[in-house]
């Protein structure tokens, strides 16, 4: 059982209550959310309530012309620039071990229409992977590269 | 964020972190026990040709 909220299509708000510390949103009697302990469920398309496992990090930047900058991020403290296709991106929150998914993208600019190959971009790059940081290299053919579009997004 | 701060890497270059959103957060991106200093950003040289030459000092 839980806390139970209710969209009912006949009565309107349904509620009922136990000591179980689990909260349930429904619709029309249809668990569509459920918060446990540091838990967070939803149906939105799974076709069942399951746990869902969102974006713990995120980072938008460009390296291409003088000197880096960022243009977005989230739980991103700073990035650091270790030389000519080389960065790392440091998190404001650790994650909770190092066997987080990076995910990364990048192109040579808006308007120049050239992306870069997904190979050319990679992580981690150097050194292993931390509880606080991610390194990334980025190369173009055999050279390392400043592309002018780099995405970085961290999953876990 | 017109402020940096930069370090030496092990290599003798010269890492430089650009802060999201405050030097005081990105401060703890700094490695332990490394020297750094906090630089404006136009204190950087712009052309990237020889980034990796490029010395802390």
């Amino acid at each position: 059982m839980a806390v139970i909220i209710n969209a009912s299509t006949s009565t309107g708000l349904v509620q009922s209550a136990d000591t179980s510390g689990v909260i349930t949103l429904q619709n029309n009697g249809t668990n569509a959310v459920t918060i446990t302990s540091g838990n967070l469920q939803f149906n939105s398309g799974y076709g069942s309530v399951a746990t869902a496992y969102g974006c713990r990090a995120w980072v938008n930047f460009d390296a291409s012309s003088g000197t880096p900058s960022i243009r977005g991020s989230g739980n991103v403290s700073s990035i650091t620039d270790n030389g000519t296709g080389d960065f790392t991106v440091n998190f404001s929150n650790a994650m909770p071990d190092r066997n987080y998914v990076v995910l990364t993208e990048g192109n040579w600019g808006v308007g120049v229409g050239a992306y870069a190959d997904p190979n050319n971009i990679f992580a981690p790059y150097g050194q292993a992977p931390t509880t606080s940081a991610v390194r990334i290299g980025m190369r173009s053919s055999s050279a390392f590269f400043d592309y002018a579009e780099i995405n970085v997004a961290v999953f876990r | 964020m017109n402020q940096r701060i930069i370090y030496p890497t092990d290599d003798g270059g010269v890492a430089i972190i650009i802060p999201a959103e405050s030097i005081e957060a990105a401060m703890k991106d700094i490695p332990e026990g490394k020297p750094y200093k906090i630089v404006d950003v136009s204190d950087i040289p712009t052309d990237r040709t020889f980034r990796n030459a490029w010395e802390y000092v």
